[in-house]
């Protein structure tokens, strides 16, 4: 059954090599439907979408860092809200951090963009969670749109 | 018995002589010669005697009834009216029958009809008023003596006179002029510190114009070079129909209370810097041990779930990359706890110059490796009371910091250099680097493992401990930056 699905594309966007290897092995070991992209910064990725000349390039899913070089989560996000509207389809982004500071737990709830807050280490329960409803989205717009 | 039954001076006059027994005042008459004396009907009653009920004379006078205090005053007026000198009244205490002395008011004349031997005189009772005045002297000087202890005084501006201004003696004592100048009021305000007279002369220009109230603590310096705290309060007079007639109020001294209120002020301001380190200490601790802890779990976790040795290998080498980073981690920890530490350490006389070549020639591989111009000019201030471990460090990061972040287009170029200006010391760091985009980043860059150029050296830290170390002394850092330009950074040390 799992073949037959549209994977559901996901970046990466993180500084931390240890992380992305462990979540790229967790959603392995999970058999997560994914095809995966990792941008070590915030920066890479906005201009990796601004690029994007096909709205199916564009990722289904972001997990997205706070602290990181160059520019962080938080200016992604701001980045993100300006050219969303070009995009031609909706993202669902999740912010993954080992900050549990209540400040940055809070602000992640303020912006509209941001589905939900993940804290490090991901748990593989979660990870499943995670795709199964992505997974039902991607199948919902493949219905719709047929793309 | 009637005063005048020893023979009439006035002549028959009887219905006067009535009216002078009724007069609740005394008359008395002495002859020098004869020493007769005579006392009226209501000289007795003012005393409190029945008429003859003590004998009228000289010696019952002046040893029974008059206060022997009083005696010299009384003499010298009798005197004085023998020498044909008319004595102003004199106040004296007399015995009286049953209220012990009350104070009267007595006047000595010399007749001058002829019988030069005579001397007359009258007797009030004044002893209410004497009372009055008395107290009314004790409250004064209660007042007075107030004033003087809390170190108030009064001023007043007339505003038909709004030029001039009327002090108490105590804005004399504040003020520390001793002869009571006539000050106007642009004289009275020149006293104060120069920021503040603007302050005062509006808060009084108001009061007059818009009678407005005012309670301002100005800083003055009085006339012997003394700089105290005042509080200068001024309360405006209305007349009937709304206007400002005149503008009354205060001036205290309130010195050592406004110091020590600045003082508190600045321990709030030490405690909540402080604080701030503390809390930005926690948050590192629990964020960077967090996220080295998180990821020693997740590999652990993944470890077990996988069979393959190959994978295992490759998880075991992040297992250590963990453990370095966790070891590296608590290190920056370490160095965050010694600033807290160290800062009990005695300060020292740091020279700057000895002190930067030492830095320069121990970076000198990283100097030649880019050739870079490392300068100084320390002459503006050539030694500091610092912690030398601090200093050593400051420069230390700075130099780095500049180093690393070199712009490979051009020569890198570094000047480091102190200032002295309004008794403050700066030291100033400037290069002509990659420079930083302060719009973006700038809250960040003091913060720890805050790195905005993809460079492999870069630890986020170096700022970060230098901050700490700065402030920890009272100080404060700045930074002005371009990207492509370059980067300066000022820091206050004292």
């Amino acid at each position: 059954m799992i073949e037959e699905e549209n994977p559901v594309s996901t970046w990466i966007v993180d500084d931390d090599p240890i992380y992305v290897y462990g979540i790229r092995k967790l959603m392995s070991i999970r058999g997560a439907n994914a095809q995966v992209s990792h941008f070590p910064n915030g920066l890479e990725a906005i201009n990796q979408l601004k690029n994007l000349s096909e709205s199916h390039q564009t990722p289904d899913m972001i997990l997205l860092d706070i602290n990181m070089p160059t520019m962080d989560g938080w200016e992604f996000m701001n980045e993100f809200a300006e050219i969303k509207p070009r995009l031609g389809k909706e993202i669902t982004i999740y912010l993954v951090s080992s900050s549990v500071d209540l400040n940055d737990i809070n602000r992640a709830k303020s912006i509209p963009g941001i589905t939900d807050y993940i804290f490090k280490p991901v748990k593989g329960t979660h990870l499943t969670e995670i795709f199964a409803s992505a997974q039902q989205k991607v199948n919902e717009r493949i219905k719709k749109y047929g793309t | 018995m009637s005063f005048f039954e020893k023979g009439p001076p006035f002549g028959n006059d009887a219905h006067l002589t009535r009216l002078i027994d009724d007069l609740n005042v005394g008359f008395w008459e002495y002859n020098s010669v004869s020493k007769e004396v005579k006392w009226s009907a209501g000289f007795y009653s003012i005393l409190g005697y029945q008429p003859n009920e003590i004998d009228s004379s000289a010696q019952v006078f002046f040893e029974h009834l008059l206060y022997y205090q009083d005696k010299p005053v009384f003499f010298n007026a009798l005197h004085q009216s023998r020498l044909n000198q008319n004595p102003p009244p004199i106040s004296i205490r007399l015995l009286t029958k049953k209220d012990g002395y009350q104070w009267f008011e007595s006047t000595v004349k010399k007749q001058d009809d002829g019988y030069t031997d005579t001397v007359y005189g009258l007797l009030i009772n004044v002893n209410t008023y004497k009372q009055q005045s008395i107290a009314s002297a004790g409250s004064q000087f209660t007042q007075h003596e107030a004033f003087k202890i809390a170190r108030l005084g009064n001023w007043e501006i007339n505003t038909l006179t709004p030029t001039a201004i009327t002090l108490s003696a105590q804005v004399y004592d504040i003020y520390d002029i001793q002869n009571h100048l006539q000050l106007n009021v642009e004289e009275f305000i020149s006293f104060f510190e120069p920021p503040y007279r603007p302050l005062l002369q509006q808060a009084i220009d108001s009061a007059i114009q818009f009678c407005h109230p005012f309670d301002a603590d100005l800083l003055l310096r009085s006339a012997k070079n003394n700089l105290l705290w005042l509080k200068v309060k001024g309360v405006p007079v209305i007349d009937d129909y709304g206007r400002c007639i005149a503008v009354k109020g205060i001036v205290q001294d309130i010195d050592s209370e406004k110091r020590k209120l600045l003082k508190l002020e600045q321990s709030v301001n030490l405690l909540t810097d402080q604080n701030r380190r503390l809390q930005n200490f926690a948050y590192i601790v629990s964020h960077n041990l967090r996220s080295h802890t998180g990821n020693l779990q997740f590999m652990v976790n993944l470890f077990e779930q996988t069979e393959e040795e190959e994978e295992r290998n490759e998880i075991f080498s992040h297992l250590k990359t963990i453990s370095d980073s966790l070891n590296l981690t608590i290190e920056h920890l370490n160095e965050i706890v010694k600033i807290q530490t160290e800062i009990t350490n005695e300060r020292k006389l740091v020279e700057l110059e000895p002190l930067f070549k030492n830095i320069r020639s121990a970076l000198k591989n990283n100097i030649e490796s880019i050739n870079a111009i490392v300068e100084y000019d320390f002459s503006q201030c050539t030694e500091i009371s610092y912690i030398p471990a601090y200093m050593e460090s400051i420069l230390q990061n700075l130099l780095t910091n500049s180093l690393k972040y070199y712009h490979p287009g051009r020569q890198p170029v570094i000047q480091c250099y102190t200032l002295k200006e309004n008794n403050h010391i700066y030291l100033i760091f400037e290069d002509n680097g990659l420079g930083i985009d302060l719009a973006r980043h700038g809250d960040k860059i003091f913060g720890m493992y805050r790195t905005f150029h993809r460079h492999a050296d870069a630890r986020g830290i170096g700022l970060f401990i230098t901050r700490n170390q700065v402030e920890a002394l009272g100080g404060t850092i700045s930074v002005e930056s371009t990207v492509n330009v370059g980067t300066k950074f000022t820091i206050k040390l004292v």
